[in-house]
């Protein structure tokens, strides 16, 4: 669209600047007798509009051509309302329960979603091609500018403007009253405290509230009455309790195992909760009988025979290194890439960790069972300042 | 189990009994097959055990082993070091896997064997692997008629236990994924359900072992199913449409960065020249 220079005054009489030149503004009389087109006129320019063209499209009512076009137009509309259509039928009438790809009605099925959606949106589409088409084909072809005006408003109007703001405050007396202006004050206030209460208040906790027994010092495997804590497998079924013994895993073998309490069996929800924790992860790991193995200091009698738990939380950010290479013995962390020894204490060999995993002392009760003696003897998973080791 | 039956290295020393020898070698074989197959049929009625100790195929399993393996292995599966590991306690299923997917013969020491090709057929696979069963031990492989039986019915819990157990090294879909050193965990697309289910049982390579005591067969059967329900091989399987790799969100959200974003500026560009 083209624009005018800013001193048009000269080129253009017709376009009076308001300041200067404004329209005489006409009494209730005559407004009430002017019609339509005069107020529009009137208010084009008091707004300082300029029509430059106004042309209807269709002259002639009536004609083949505007029929033709009024059609084209309604066609946009018609198709809106049957993709409407469709896809309020498809939404409450196609299959929409899961089935795999390879069962019968699997392709239907995967078509769900794709009907939905391209019918919805072709709805939304054609609504607003109709309104585009109405606009280019049957709206009068018109090209009017309003003048923008550069910098700030006239002195005059922000004179007055301020002083009505600053009379308004005086005539309300609250300067005077000062005890509603306080009680407003610690109204105000307070809820604003309130707000930031709401907002952040959950995050103000004391991680050491619990002594020894706090979260990042502990883990699942931790029994505060003394209960056994037994090792369990995940069967896929949370609510399944299936232990772990020492011949269930063949030399060269690695599985994820998680902490149990026989006080937890009649508790679905815990049982489910254990498999989900963050810190709860043990790689319980049977090392080749023909491996060479060095124990840390303090840890001799952690292991169970060939058997070793070690924490599936990585030393340095805490993802799962559950990547075991059972011919090297190596545990990789998939995330910065350290490697641990697993027949040297779990130590590391590579990448940015720099301290062992923890080593979970596992035994096995008279059942033949495995269990943890105590729960990690240091903290697992990436260091914070508390960490004393 | 073969130790009372004359064995072919010995007969090829002295070539002019050799006819002789080996029809008399046949006829107490057939004697003892008679025997040895009547006895089975009586106390044990399960055909793979009979098919393990049928000592003819062993003895085609000892052929193809002293032709292609004792090279590494070692005349007695004890291993040669620097070349290749024991294979006592491997068993039929390292066999089947190893031999059937090609990485045995190996063709070069490297961080990993890696598929190719095999060497041998379904026949030659199985007598080396009774061989390897007959002289070694360890673990088996089920009796199927095809692969479509190692699938399971709970492709769902399939999925939860392979993202427990395969899927730190596999990836979520079985794309596969790096190791340490050059070793890399392979793509699962081109593995039929019985090397799968052989993979699982004896551990190839760098894979830990998961014996059936630890994943029992019908939880190794999800698994499988749940491996063949997201695998890539078949991309009508994919209701999503182009899974871009299956790799997840990375690839997902470059494609739609970079297409989505050049496709809005040339939209832009579009309606702005129309003025």
């Amino acid at each position: 669209m083209s624009t005018r220079p800013a001193d048009h005054g000269a080129n253009a009489p017709s376009q009076p600047d308001p300041t200067e030149a404004t329209p005489p503004i006409p009494s209730d009389e005559e407004l009430a007798r002017m019609s339509t087109e005069d107020l529009v006129r009137l208010g084009n320019r008091l707004d300082d509009i300029e029509v430059v063209s106004d042309r209807e499209r269709f002259p002639v009512p009536g004609t083949r051509a505007e029929k033709r076009a009024e059609r084209q137009v309604a066609l946009w509309f018609i198709w809106a309302a049957l993709a409407g259509l469709a896809f309020i039928s498809a939404f409450i009438a196609w299959p929409w329960e899961y089935r795999g790809p390879e069962d019968p009605g699997g392709f239907l099925w995967s078509l769900y979603t794709p009907v939905i959606g391209l019918t919805f949106g072709f709805a939304v589409f054609a609504l607003g091609m109709g309104v585009i088409a109405y606009t280019k084909k049957l709206l009068p072809e018109d090209l009017t500018i309003q003048q923008r005006h550069d910098g700030r408003s006239q002195e005059i109007d922000r004179a007055t403007a301020a002083a009505r703001l600053v009379d308004t405050g005086r005539r309300s007396g609250i300067g005077r009253r000062k005890m509603i202006f306080h009680s407003i004050g610690a109204a105000s206030g307070v809820l604003g405290a309130g707000v930031l209460v709401a907002a952040f208040g959950g995050l103000v906790i004391n991680p050491w509230k619990q002594g020894k027994n706090s979260e990042l010092l502990v883990t699942g495997w931790h029994s505060e009455d003394g209960e056994r804590v037994y090792l369990r497998r995940d069967t896929g079924e949370a609510e399944e309790v299936v232990l772990v013994r020492p011949g269930d895993l063949e030399p060269g073998a690695m599985e994820t195992v998680y902490p149990f309490k026989e006080s937890q069996r009649s508790h679905p929800e815990e049982l489910k909760e254990v498999l989900h924790s963050a810190d709860s992860p043990v790689m319980l790991i049977r090392l080749r009988p023909n491996v060479a193995v060095i124990k840390r200091a303090g840890q001799e009698d952690f292991n169970y025979g060939t058997l070793f738990a070690y924490t599936k939380i990585c030393s340095h950010m805490g993802c799962p290194t559950s990547l075991y290479e059972d011919q090297t013995n190596r545990i990789l962390c998939p995330c910065h890439q350290s490697q641990f020894q697993a027949n040297e204490y779990a130590k590391p060999v590579f990448g940015p960790a720099a301290r062992p995993l923890a080593q979970l002392p596992i035994a096995v009760d008279d059942q033949g069972y495995l269990y943890a003696r105590s729960d990690f003897i240091e903290p697992v998973g990436p260091a914070f300042w508390e960490r004393n080791s | 189990m073969s130790d009372d039956k004359p064995r072919p290295a010995r007969t090829r020393a002295r070539r002019g009994s050799k006819m002789r020898r080996r029809l008399s070698g046949l006829l107490a074989l057939g004697v003892a097959l008679v025997a040895v197959g009547g006895l089975y049929t009586v106390f044990t009625p399960d055909p793979e055990q009979a098919l393990a100790a049928d000592p003819a195929i062993i003895r085609e399993g000892q052929q193809i082993y002293d032709n292609s393996c004792i090279t590494c292995h070692g005349t007695n599966l004890q291993g040669v070091p620097g070349r290749g590991p024991s294979l006592i306690g491997s068993g039929e299923a390292a066999v089947y896997y190893q031999v059937s997917t090609g990485r045995m013969p190996l063709a070069a020491q490297g961080a990993n064997a890696e598929r190719k090709p095999p060497r041998f057929d379904e026949a030659q696979i199985d007598a080396l692997g009774a061989f390897i069963q007959a002289n070694g031990g360890g673990p088996t492989m089920p009796v199927v008629a095809n692969g479509e039986e190692l699938r399971g019915e709970d492709t769902g819990r399939g999925g939860e236990l392979y993202r427990l157990n395969c899927a730190s090294c596999h990836n979520f879909t079985g794309r596969g994924g790096a190791l340490s050193q050059g070793k890399f965990a392979p793509n699962l697309d081109p593995a039929s359900e019985e090397q799968i289910y052989a993979a699982m049982l004896h551990g190839p390579q760098n894979m830990p072992v998961f014996a059936d005591s630890q994943l029992s067969p019908e939880e190794k059967r999800d698994i499988i199913s749940w491996i063949k329900a997201v695998g890539g091989a078949n991309p009508s399987k994919n209701p999503g449409g182009a899974e871009l790799g299956g790799f997840g969100p990375v690839p997902e959200g470059a494609l739609a960065f970079f297409v989505g974003l050049a496709a809005l500026i040339g939209i832009s560009l579009w309606i702005g020249s129309r003025q």
